[in-house]
């Protein structure tokens, strides 16, 4: 199926650059130590205001200064699930090697998955309208929008193409990028910035998401006997697309090819996972890469810890990949980063590109014994070294959007 | 468990009671050897039962763990007064 004729849809895509903002601070460096040794994010919770809920840990980016990166005129605007994307995108750029001017004009475009958008915003806007009688920060409009991380990113690098956020909650950066790459290979534009971003642990939303009664109080453990749920994350992921024909052109080896991207809707209930629609994305993913299962030699699971996830989903990675399923490494490194929600996917197809550039699968920590109920190979506790040519990244969201995308290394950068 | 019987007794007759009334089912089927699927439980109805247990015996109960595993009534009735004793405990 590969192709790099240049024809309708048969543009190559690779990922020349990527960033992140996550617990582990700033950087992919500090995000993949973090996986691959299997050192907990996960830390006693932090908030503005005195937070009066049961769960009282998260996945928290640690010590962030946006003054620090960012320029004190454009601050007053971001957000900070902006202020993540903007970091996290000067770190994907400078990989990519491209100058700012390099991503400007009409064929570039931007796009920025989130589930929420300015949580922050929101959450002090309604405490100083509804409580404290004060009026809420005047730019508390453009500056929550979910399309503000994407606009904001946009005017920075000076992209004319197209440019919006997707929301569909924990896939939404999966969608994101996928979406461009479909975009960038049909023409409709020829580079982009793409990702995720959340920043939604703020006392509101903490308190919702106790309510629905998934979060772990102790440890997030996916896969494992004794798990209990999920622990909150936050952060972005930023990944700078183009054709492998315009890195090969600049001479640039780029990270991956953006092999495949598949997607489904359950279409059937606002939380529970359902197993159709897990297999009918992380097949559609294979078929739009043009590859049989047996060529995906690591898996990064949606993984989340609760119940009903961990065992719908290793059902569809046992539907998917036959009896090899309980040989395949698939992890969960979401113990490490937390749930980021609108910008998990990013942070873990992030740690997907990792796992291939090292050769490592990077383990599914807190991992206490195995689950008959989820018979897959967990790669419990400890990194392992395994050949990875190919690899998947599942995320799969509440009201039941599925998300799969596919990397795979270039030989040689070609 | 070591607690007084009569104690746990009173709570499994609060736990039927939130189960019941949160779940919206008739008070009488409500008995131990029901399944969760016979009285048409979904998820969303545990979640509104679990939230009203907390606001009755303040204590947070996750969806996972303990809880998946209840097949029955008398299952779920197990997991949800470990956690209250537990919480009880702490106090």
């Amino acid at each position: 199926m590969a192709a790099s004729s240049g024809g309708v849809g048969e543009r190559r895509v690779v990922i020349s650059g990527m960033g992140t903002v996550s617990a582990a601070g700033v950087g992919t460096a500090a995000l993949w130590t973090a996986a691959r040794d299997g050192i907990s994010q996960v830390r006693p919770l932090v908030t503005e205001y005195p937070y009066d809920g049961r769960i009282r840990i998260a996945a928290q980016v640690p010590d962030f200064d946006p003054a620090k990166y960012l320029e004190k005129a454009l601050l007053t605007f971001c957000d900070p699930f902006t202020q993540f994307t903007l970091v996290a995108a000067e770190e994907a750029v400078a990989q990519a090697g491209f100058a700012r001017e390099e991503l400007s004009g009409p064929r570039v475009g931007v796009i920025v998955g989130s589930g929420i958008g300015g949580m922050t915003t929101i959450d002090n806007g309604l405490r100083h309208y509804y409580q404290e009688r004060i009026r809420p920060d005047p730019f508390s409009v453009p500056r929550l929008i979910p399309s503000a991380a994407p606009t904001t990113l946009g005017m920075r690098y000076a992209a004319n193409g197209p440019t919006f956020s997707v929301g569909s909650a924990c896939s939404s950066a999966s969608q994101a990028v996928g979406l461009a790459a479909q975009m960038i290979r049909f023409g409709l534009m020829d580079r982009a910035l793409v990702g995720g971003a959340e920043a939604c642990i703020v006392n509101g939303t903490i308190r919702a998401w106790e309510g629905l009664r998934v979060m772990t109080p102790d440890f997030c453990r996916p896969f494992s006997t004794g798990r209990n749920g999920m622990t909150l994350g936050e952060g972005a992921a930023v990944f700078v697309l183009e054709t492998l024909e315009s890195a090969q052109k600049r001479g640039h080896a780029p990270l991956c090819e953006l092999a495949g991207y598949g997607t489904s809707s359950d279409a059937k209930d606002f939380v529970r996972p359902d197993l159709d629609g897990m297999t009918g994305a992380m097949e559609a993913a294979l078929a739009d890469a043009g590859l049989a299962p047996e060529a995906i030699d690591y898996l990064n699971a949606h993984g989340t810890a609760t119940h009903a996830n961990d065992i719908t989903e290793a059902a569809a990675i046992g539907r998917v990949f036959g009896e090899r399923a309980g040989r395949l490494p698939v992890s969960s490194t979401k113990p490490v980063h937390g749930h980021a929600l609108g910008a998990s996917a990013g942070l873990e197809l992030a740690l997907t590109i990792r796992a291939l550039q090292e050769q490592i699968a990077p383990p599914t920590i807190n991992f206490l014994d195995f689950d008959p109920r989820c018979p897959i190979d967990a790669v419990p506790n400890v990194a392992r070294g395994v050949e990875i040519r190919t690899a998947m990244s599942n995320s799969f969201a509440f009201g039941g959007i599925n998300a799969v995308l596919i990397v795979r290394a270039l030989a040689g950068g070609a | 468990m070591a607690e007084d019987p009569q104690e746990k007794a009173k709570l499994v007759e609060e736990i039927v009671e939130v189960i019941a009334s949160e779940g919206m089912i008739d008070r009488t089927k409500v008995t131990p050897g029901a399944t969760i699927e016979s009285l048409g439980l979904k998820s969303v109805d545990i979640v509104m039962i679990l939230t009203a247990l907390e606001e009755k015996f303040n204590v947070y109960i996750p969806m996972d763990g303990a809880l998946q595993d209840a097949k029955n009534v008398e299952g779920l009735i197990d997991a949800i007064a470990e956690y209250v004793l537990k919480e009880r405990e702490k106090q």
